[in-house]
């Protein structure tokens, strides 16, 4: 396959595809309206198989663990493999909203990934007792806001002392927005600036890895 | 006794970590089983999200995605469990349902099944619908926002949207007057402003995680979201509902805990400047 094929081609496709997106998102051009909903939805779809695509390709990396026994791996790989399967066979054959499927979700699933999450609320308790300590100049800023947080997120603290519920909105509105709204910009200059050279084709990461007649 | 004194500031400066979650694990378990009933402010932002279902006119159509994940659901689904009480208490309002995170389906019907929207009267796919979950989380809203049809025709249990009448006048988004997340996900957080408020002027309500609130912030004071709160403000709606349930609950938790963190951030501190007190008394002595 000629290099034009393999390069410019797929650059022109995404270039053309940016500016009709961007026209219909910015300048509402009528004719645009259509060809962007077929894309968007080109999207949606293309998004639902990479799901599925990720299940294959877990299947894949887990079975290939099976057959080479991998230390001290294998035997999550069976169980990974087991779990797959008892969700993908229950939900495709039995439905996702069905009585059983939400059983093992609730029971599994569900129960576990609730109590990882919350089981962080210990190491934060931990890590607020050793890390808000007034040691020098930054640590006491960090200590008085750290506090202030603290109380004002106490419910019965904010009903008791409304003056923490001031000082936090002084601190969410001025110093918190400013600082986030200088990230978000940043942020945002950057995807535009990659955006830009995706589109002219110096940007070509999306295409692959190149090979050396390609570069 | 100088070092004496030493020795036991240091053991206070350095609480093993075991002792701390223990005393936690306490201070979490007395209030959930026999709750205090401390006091719950009502803050701006939450009397402003109730104001704004409570002022909808009858018929109007609510866009609500299920965006949180399992491992959030202990927070904000008490906070969406909340606001359907209020959407189907107020009654004569449409609610379309849908996830732009794959448990979103799963944690809808474990809503459904707290909330009970019947004991309102309200019925599936006349007064509420769940269009299932929709992959490519930014991509699906603007599709969505765009048609909702064309992106998909069916709910989440493969029953046609045009059989049902809660969808009848319901096309794109300009159809909704009100847009409501709940999400543990920035992406969809900030991906609702890009795609349905900055070009339909869709009021938005959003709730997220709350270490998530600093990042909506700008949003928030551009006044691109309506009202922002965290799902631990959960209580504070149940009080404006008058259906005391798992929020106010936690919220006792929570000034608990809150509190106790903070006694060991100050006994931390003491600890610190007293040991090194007593530890310069010895070298001066």
């Amino acid at each position: 396959m000629s290099l034009f094929v393999r390069r410019q081609i797929p650059i022109a496709i995404v270039a053309i595809t940016s500016i009709v997106v961007m026209a219909d998102y910015f300048l509402k051009i009528p004719q645009t309206g259509p060809v962007v909903k077929d894309l968007q939805n080109w999207g949606v779809i293309l998004s639902a198989y990479a799901l599925g695509f990720g299940a294959v390709n877990l299947f894949i990396v887990h079975t290939r663990h099976i057959s080479k026994r991998a230390s001290g791996q294998w035997p999550f790989s069976i169980w990974l493999l087991f779990i797959l399967a008892v969700f993908a066979v229950v939900g495709v054959f039995i439905g996702p909203s069905s009585a059983q499927y939400m059983w093992i979700y609730n029971a599994s699933y569900f129960a576990l990934s609730a109590t990882i999450y919350s089981s962080t609320g210990f190491y934060i308790a931990s890590g607020c007792y050793r890390a808000l300590r007034a040691r020098n100049a930054q640590a006491v800023i960090l200590l008085i806001v750290g506090s202030l947080a603290l109380i004002r997120n106490a419910p019965a603290m904010a009903a008791g002392f409304p003056i923490f519920v001031d000082i936090d909105a002084w601190l969410n509105s001025v110093p918190t927005t400013s600082a986030q709204r200088g990230i978000m910009i940043g942020a945002a200059l950057g995807a535009i600036a990659l955006g830009v050279r995706t589109m002219i084709g110096r940007e070509t990461a999306f295409l692959g890895r190149r090979t050396e007649a390609e570069r | 006794m100088n070092l004496k004194m030493s020795t036991l500031w240091r053991r206070l400066e350095d609480i093993p970590r075991e002792v701390l979650y223990a005393l936690f694990l306490i201070a979490f378990i007395i209030p959930m089983l026999n709750p205090f009933g401390l006091p719950i402010p009502i803050s701006a932002d939450v009397r402003k999200w109730f104001q704004t279902i409570d002022a909808l006119p009858p018929g109007s159509a609510i866009m609500i995605d299920m965006g949180y994940s399992a491992g959030g659901e202990p927070e904000l689904g008490p906070y969406a469990a909340a606001v359907g009480h209020h959407i189907f208490k107020k009654g004569k309002l449409k609610s379309i349902y849908m996830a732009t995170s794959i448990d979103g389906v799963q944690l809808f019907d474990l809503l459904m099944g707290e909330v009970k929207p019947e004991q309102y009267g309200a019925k599936y796919g006349v007064d509420y619908v769940h269009i299932g979950y929709i992959a490519g989380t930014e991509t699906a809203m603007a599709a969505v926002g765009k048609d909702i049809r064309a992106t998909t025709s069916t709910d989440y249990k493969r029953n046609p949207l045009d059989q049902m009448s809660v969808m009848e006048g319901i096309k794109d988004a300009t159809s909704f007057k009100l847009l409501i997340c709940y999400t543990t996900g920035g992406d969809q957080s900030e991906g609702w402003v890009r795609q349905w408020v900055t070009p339909y002027k869709t009021p938005y309500l959003s709730s997220v995680l709350a270490l998530m609130i600093p990042t909506m912030l700008p949003y928030y004071k551009a006044g691109q979201i309506v009202s922002l709160v965290s799902g631990a403000t959960a209580g504070q709606y149940e009080l404006l509902n008058k259906l005391p349930a798992r929020g106010i609950k936690s919220a006792d938790v929570v000034s608990v805990t809150h509190l106790l963190i903070f006694a060991f951030v100050v006994l931390g501190n003491i600890a610190y400047y007293a040991r090194k007190a007593s530890e310069g008394a010895k070298k001066g002595g």
